[in-house]
């Protein structure tokens, strides 16, 4: 009765190279070693791909919705009639959108501190016509004062959220470039040009002191270049700042101020005039003779594809649709003023646009897959070390199973069985570690960005005294393996604490060098997916050579074997 | 048709060790008949268990010259796959130091055998081979232990699992290199008695020893002098 219920409890119940990798591995700690190996190298590929992923498609999806998908440009002296060739383009089937823009640089005189002496920035200033800007860009999206649009989005918003108690309009206001209240035309800042704004750990900001910018005015001064290539007077004028806009690009949000097209224009001297003959002899009245208009320009037209049309097939026909525009201009004898030919037009998608953003990310990230290749060797010469001296120990066992008949293939099963299981799970182990540090990478990074806790270091103090104790109590009974090991122990805490105490908060991700506030916290799960199943391959590559070892082990050699 | 079960014709077998080379074996012979019980005597470092090993294909490399022949077919023929289904069907191997797998329990070190035959179709072989084992080890006075590891075991316990380790696929032949030399003569005893049994019911055993006392127990005795048998 009893040796049948034992029976039924034993485990007898698959083949033997099955159960024996399984003992193996269950009776010893040197697979526990492999395993914890395996994942810090899984975790290390699916972190490190995980965030140069991240950012790289954070750089893309911003690139293009701040830009659109193909930009036409043509600086400093700008495209005339833009209104035609903007009707050109949308009628293109490709195009979905497309809209004018002005692209220059300025000084922003700040509002702060208090005195006669503020602060003035240097910026990238963007004159937009908001409606159809906002129908190529996310520009709405990208407006960062706004209150929350769903109860759940401003339950999600720590208490002291200013956006809690803002009303629609402040919204409003950003996406007409306006103040409603004054009826004056207004200013959007980039999130990180005041300096005022703080950023809080959950990514939202809070306003320093009683600067909230969008119930600020900052002055504006433009310099606008004649048709001789000259610099002209500065122009200057004082804007309220109707809200702030975040695209996640550091380098955008710390420089960049929009400003409506028309007032852009208009400081820029680049709006419609008239265009005198200025050769021939004054009228009677003793004004110049009128050769025609002379068009509003602006440096840029971004163009945004339909659903499903890709960059590259929009550039081709936003290039052919510019030519028909200059071939129509020219051909047009009310126009004086003529297109620039599609030569010296720059006709770009929104990649080749931010090709100097993008390249060295890919160039850094190629280089990542390169040394993850060598965290894989390491992985499979782990593996292999770890098992030649398991197949080493277990010499004997193998020719005990080759006597009672077991074929090679068998053995060399056991072992290769053994590295799957071990790859296997530390590869899930290394993508469950790479998943945890990723989805917190923020909360440890500005962890590390502070300076260590003063309990953290006492504790690793007390736990390293408390492990010296244990050591010379080991010493005492004369137990050499744990005096050495609560020894190891405890001057390791004692580095680590001295460590903690010593650290000073240095933050890593430096926002101005890798563009974003953010460090990208999504898995890459292609890659993680992949990089477990190089772990499992590279475990099992690192297995096969003890294995075969162990498989042509003579029968009688390792009987003998002492 | 051979009247021997198995017989070993003329075998030599010399070890290189360096540049000196050790004859082991000069041209020995040796016959089991089918449910004989042949005690093989000699001393030490004679090539008693290389004889042994030749006879139950352990060693992979051949005797240099000679051969063993089983129910009258060469085994010097056999294929890779036909050598470990001989190893694990046709004899049964019993070693001085049991050479128990330390990880498995007792009765699964009984069953190792008929898992290490039974490939895919284990499943069904099972019920059968378990059986079988623990009959073994219940006639072994070991039911009370086939849970347990080796190491938890004493020496003769050890050994007696070993020897329903042999028997586990029922073979025709039982060679066994001193199964009792390292045990108390009381215990060596107990193990003979077993080993004695199986004879009874038709067991054909090889068995090797020093000791005139255990090899008095055989049909026929015969040794090894100079590396050739004498009868
Ligand atoms: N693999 C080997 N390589 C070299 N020499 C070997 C090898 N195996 C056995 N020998 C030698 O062959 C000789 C016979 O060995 P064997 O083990 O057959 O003797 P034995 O009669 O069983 O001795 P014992 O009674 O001590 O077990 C010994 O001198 C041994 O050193
Ligand atoms: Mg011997």
């Amino acid at each position: 009765m009893n040796t049948r219920m034992r029976l039924q409890h034993s485990t007898i119940s698959r083949v033997y190279p099955v159960q024996l990798a399984n003992r193996y591995l269950t009776s010893r700690i040197i697979p526990l070693i492999a395993v914890a190996a395996v994942a810090l190298c899984v975790a290390l590929v699916v972190i490190v791909v995980s965030v140069m992923s991240g950012f790289l498609d954070m750089l893309r999806a911003s690139g293009r919705t701040l830009m659109g998908d193909v930009v036409i440009s043509y600086p400093i002296r700008g495209i005339p009639w833009y209104e035609q060739l903007i009707d050109t383009i949308e009628k293109l089937p490709e195009a979905q959108a497309a809209t004018p823009l002005i692209d220059t640089y300025g000084l922003v005189r700040m509002p702060y501190p208090e005195g006669s002496e503020k602060e003035v920035v240097t910026a990238n200033v963007w004159g937009i016509e908001p409606q159809s800007f906002n129908r190529v860009t996310d520009f709405s999206k990208a407006l960062y004062w706004k209150p929350p649009i769903t109860p759940e989005a401003a339950a999600a918003m720590l208490p002291d959220d200013p956006r809690l108690k803002l009303s629609q309009n402040i919204l409003n206001d950003g996406l007409d470039l306006m103040k409603s209240a004054t009826g004056e035309p207004g200013l959007v800042l980039g999130m990180h040009v005041s300096i005022a704004n703080e950023r809080m750990r959950d990514g939202s900001y809070r306003p320093r002191y009683q600067w909230f910018m969008p119930r600020q005015s900052v002055t504006l001064t433009l310099v606008p270049i004649s048709a001789k290539g000259t610099i002209a007077e500065p122009r200057e004028r004082v804007f309220p700042v109707v809200n702030e806009f975040k695209s996640g690009v550091y380098q955008i949000d710390k420089n960049r101020v929009m400003i409506s097209l028309s007032e852009a224009q208009k400081l820029l001297r680049m709006d419609a005039g008239t265009l005198y003959d200025m050769q021939a002899p004054p009228n009677a009245d003793g004004s110049l003779p009128v050769l025609g208009t002379s068009p509003a320009k602006v440096h840029k037209v971004l163009v945004r594809a339909k659903p499903g049309v890709t960059p590259d097939q929009l550039q081709a026909a936003v290039f052919s649709a510019y030519e028909k525009f200059a071939f129509d201009i020219s051909q047009d004898p009310s126009k004086a003023v003529k297109a620039p030919r599609v030569e010296s037009m720059t006709i770009l998608t929104w990649e080749q646009h931010l090709r100097d953003l993008i390249a060295p990310v890919e160039k850094e990230r190629e280089m990542m897959r390169i040394l993850f290749s060598i965290v894989y060797l390491v992985c499979a010469g782990l593996v292999l070390s770890i098992f030649w001296a398991i197949v080493q120990e277990k010499t004997r066992d193998v020719g005990i199973l080759r006597s009672v008949g077991s074929s090679r293939l068998g053995i060399l099963w056991i072992f290769l069985q053994y590295g799957l299981v071990i790859g296997a799970i530390g590869g899930l182990f290394g993508v469950g570690l790479g998943w945890l540090v990723i989805h917190y990478i923020n909360f440890i990074h500005e962890t590390i960005g502070q300076d260590a806790p003063a309990w953290s270091y006492m504790a690793s103090f007390c736990i390293a005294l408390v492990s010296l104790a244990m050591c010379v109590r080991g010493a005492m009974t004369g137990v050499l393996l744990s005096t050495l090991l609560w020894l190891v122990l405890g001057i390791t805490l004692a580095i680590v604490g001295a460590g903690l105490m010593l650290h000073r908060g240095t933050l890593i991700w430096d926002p101005s060098v890798y563009y974003f506030a953010t460090i990208p916290d999504q898995v890459d799960w292609f890659t993680a997916i992949s990089t477990w199943f190089g772990a499992v391959i590279f475990s099992v590559l690192g297995a096969s050579i003890p294995a075969a070892k162990a498989a042509d082990i003579h029968p009688v050699r390792a009987l003998r074997y002492e | 048709m051979s009247k021997f079960l198995l017989e070993a014709k003329n075998l030599r077998k010399t070890y290189t060790l360096g540049r000196v080379k050790v004859p082991v074996l000069r041209g020995a012979s040796f016959t089991l008949a089918q449910g004989e019980w042949v005690a093989i005597l000699g001393s030490s470092g004679s090539g008693k268990s290389t004889l042994l090993h030749l006879l139950g294909l352990l060693d992979e490399c051949d005797a240099d010259s000679g051969g063993v022949w089983f129910d009258g077919n060469p085994v010097a023929d056999l294929k890779f796959s036909a050598r470990n289904s001989y190893r694990n069907q046709s004899v049964g191997f019993v070693f001085q130091f049991y050479h128990l797998l330390p990880e498995l329990s007792v009765l699964e070190n009984a069953l190792l055998p008929n898992m290490v035959n039974a490939g895919m179709g284990w499943a069904s072989k099972r019920a059968q081979a378990q059986q079988h084992a623990t009959e073994l080890l219940d006639a072994f006075g070991l039911s009370h232990r086939l849970t347990h590891k080796p190491a938890e075991l004493s020496g003769g316990e050890r050994q007696r699992v070993a020897i329903a380790r042999a028997l586990a696929n029922q073979p025709r032949v039982l060679l066994a290199d001193e199964p009792t030399g390292n045990l108390d003569t009381k215990t060596g005893g107990e193990i003979l008695d077993l080993i004695a049994a199986k004879h009874r019911k038709g067991l054909s055993i090889a068995m090797v020893t020093h000791d005139p006392a255990v090899a008095a127990r055989a049909d026929r005795v015969v040794k090894l002098v100079d590396g050739c048998v004498a009868g």
